[in-house]
Parts: C-alpha cells; structure tokens; sequence
C-alpha cells in the first residue's frame, strides 16, 4: 500500500474526501494526528452540512416565488438534511455539542429534528460490539423514510485500544472486517476515525489487514497534510 | 526555573478538560505541552507559602488534556507533593520504567490515545506493585465499566472529574494511608 498527498489543507482534504472519497453505502478509515484535529473535522463537517444548509434554505425561502416542480426535490433535501451521527470516544458528548455551537450550529434544535446525534463511542460498543452497527441500521432506515439524503457516521475507534492488551486488535480487526467497505444501494457513509497513537499500537500485518480485509479506503492525515492510501 | 503562576489554594476544575480545551492553543498538543514533561519540586514553584514543609509524596500524574495536567500539577505542588506531569503516557511510561521507586503514585486519565490510563495502570504494577493507582475520568463511571479489567489490574481508587484539588488530594492522601512516605530533601 502506497501513499498519496492529497490537497493543500488537511482539515479541507478530509472534507473533501468525506464527501468525493467515499460514496453513499462505504465505509472509509481515517488516521487523524491528534485530538484537535479530530475535533476540527466535526466541527466542520457539522458546520458544512447543517449551519451551511440552515442559510441555503433561508436564501431559498427568501426566494420562494422561483421555485418550480424542477427544484422541489432539491427543496425537500434541503429541508431534510442527512442524519449526522457522531461517536466521541477522547472527548465527552457535552464537549462535542459545545464545539459544535462554537462554530454556529445550533446544537439542540438539530437533536430535536433528528438531524444530529451525538453519543459516547464506548456506550455503542461496550455491552454490544455491534451497538453502532444497530444504531446506524436503524438510523439508515428513519432517513429513508424521512426522505432524507442519508447518514453519515463519523465514530472514534479509540474504545477498541481502550483495555485490549499490547498487540491485541482481533476485535477490532473483526469489527471493521464486518463493515462492508460498499453496500449497493446504502445510503450511510462511515468513517472509522483513529488517533494515530491508537492506530500506531497496530502492527504492519495488522493495519493491512484492517484495510485490506475490507478493502477500505483509508486517509492518513497528519498536522501538515493528507494522503490517501493506494495499492501500488 | 522559571516559577508558575501561582493559583488559589483551592482549584476547582470548573469543566471538565476535555471541554475547556482551547482549539488555537491546542492545534499542536505535544509541542504546546512538551514542556510540562518534566519533574518539578515545590522548591522551585513560586509559591513560597510550603517552603518548609516537606513533600507529602512523589506523583505521577498522566493526562493527555494540558489544561488539566497543568492544574493538576499546579493544585498538588502548592499541596505540598513533588509531582512529574505527562501529557503523554508513552512518555509517562517510559518515566516510570526508569524511576518507579521515587513514586507513591500514579494519577492517570483514563481515555488516552496511545496507551489508556487501564494499560498504564496494569503496566505501572507490573513494574512496581507498590505503587498506588488513581484512575480519573470526565466520562460518567458505570457501576459495570470496570468488569473488564478487574482483576487483571489492580486499581486503587477513582476520581470523576470535575473534582477539587482538595477533594483529590484528600483522596489520595487516604490512599496512600499507611505507606505514605515523608521524602527528605
């Protein structure tokens, strides 16, 4: 597996990766340098995709009379956004609402219409591994028939390094192999997000198994910049 | 050495680290923090008021949060303990390997990327059981949480943040109890 550069700015690469690199139903892997830059990546991403819509649909609402049959579609897809779902595992679930208002996304009101969901990773994978799974299956089949655009999974990997022993990434190697890397059809993208830290503690065979079990397409980034992996 | 500001008597972590962090500051957190792992003595803190009290203990406090490491080394210097901070646990560990007998214990967060706080504390008694092992965290503590690892690892207490320094310090103090070591300087 070789490695490209990708973009001039990490925080950007990841976005445009997020929403060019991976499609509706796969699953992708993200190495991110340090807990900020996580941080970073769903403040934006939340940023983009909801506050981003909110003025969309006020500029559009403003504009109501141009409106025709052609752009209603478009019109019920901004009024129902993709469902957002965020998995912390560094920082606490008040943490992660209290950046997102930081940068403008009304936090609560995006709860309340569904469109957000912010949960402890480790309460959706300690009782059930297969918590989140459950929770995103759920979460796929209220955006379809909400006609919403779909769901995006942004979830920290950081339970599985959490008490397993030095070298021991069977259960997250059998996790992420259960994820399909494409599900026809699927309307959810995942991003698997590991701490470089965490992710260093696997050895070689053990991260090309994580990606090439599942063929996963993965992003590395670091303070400086992105690169995505690729079979040589 | 230049001395710390010194800080109340009485710290009190208001949010819990995780949630103070400042996103500009932080963008780069071993090289913000890189300083701050490192050993210090009450004799070169500012704070004069325990000049001639003697160390209560020497700790190892391990938090991957710089707001909090700092407080936390701030709060227990000026309560009379030697204290070495890491905000990272590989340093930590590697730390302790060197000079597990100077420490009476290890106060560790728990969610750690690199090595968890349950990782540090199994790893920390495998090297010196004697040493005592506090474990803290922002997140709520499940009755069921630590299941897992007992008993494979032997922890010697909890701490849920937020907490007081007085509160933590009484704690460990409690801990420490019977082999709480007076160390001449």
């Amino acid at each position: 597996m070789k490695m490209r550069r990708v973009g001039s700015h990490p925080i950007q690469s990841v976005m445009e990766w997020f929403e060019d690199g991976i499609e509706a139903g796969e699953n992708g892997i993200l190495v991110y340098p340090n807990t900020q830059t996580f941080r970073e990546i769903c403040m934006q991403y939340a940023k983009d995709h909801l506050v981003a819509r909110e003025e969309e649909q006020k500029e559009n609402e403003d504009n109501d009379d141009d409106y025709s049959d052609n752009n209603n579609r478009r019109k019920e897809q901004l009024l129902m956004p993709r469902i957002i779902l965020i998995a912390t595992f560094y920082d606490t679930v008040n943490a992660v609402k209290h950046n997102l208002s930081a940068v403008g996304v009304d936090v609560q009101s995006h709860i309340d219409d569904g469109s957000l969901l912010i949960v402890d990773a480790y309460d959706g994978y300690y009782r059930n591994i297969d918590g989140i799974k459950k929770l995103v299956a759920s979460l796929s089949e209220r955006a379809r028939k909400e006609g919403r655009i779909g769901v995006s999974v942004i979830s920290n990997m950081g339970f599985f390094f959490l008490y397993d022993g030095d070298g021991d990434a069977s259960e997250l190697i059998s996790y992420e192999t259960s994820l399909p890397s494409k599900t026809d059809g699927g309307n959810v993208r995942g991003f698997s997000c590991y701490h470089t830290r965490d992710y260093e503690n696997l050895d070689d065979s053990q991260k090309k198994e994580l990606l090439t079990q599942g063929q996963k397409k993965s992003l590395e980034v670091t303070e400086s910049a992105a690169y995505v992996a690729f079979d040589a | 050495m230049q001395g710390l500001p010194s800080l109340p008597v009485v710290v009190r972590l208001l949010l819990s680290g995780k949630e103070r962090k400042d996103k500009d500051t932080h963008s780069n957190e071993n090289k913000y923090y890189e300083g701050l792992n490192r050993n210090r003595s009450n004799e070169e803190h500012s704070n004069e008021d325990n000049k001639d009290d003697k160390p209560l203990a020497n700790l190892l406090i391990v938090d991957d949060d710089p707001d909090i490491a700092q407080v936390l080394e701030q709060g227990f210097l000026k309560n009379s303990f030697l204290v070495s901070t890491f905000t990272n646990p590989e340093e930590a560990l590697k730390n302790f390997q060197s000079n597990s007998e100077d420490y009476c214990l290890m106060l560790s967060d728990i969610r750690m990327p690199g090595i968890s706080g349950i990782k540090l504390a199994r790893k920390v008694k495998e090297i010196n059981p004697k040493v005592k092992v506090v474990l803290m965290t922002s997140f709520e503590i499940k009755d069921n949480e630590f299941s897992k690892v007992f008993p494979s690892t032997q922890v010697d207490g909890f701490a849920q943040k937020p907490i007081r320094i007085e509160d933590l310090t009484n704690k460990i103090l409690d801990i420490i109890g019977e082999s709480k070591r007076r160390i001449s300087l």
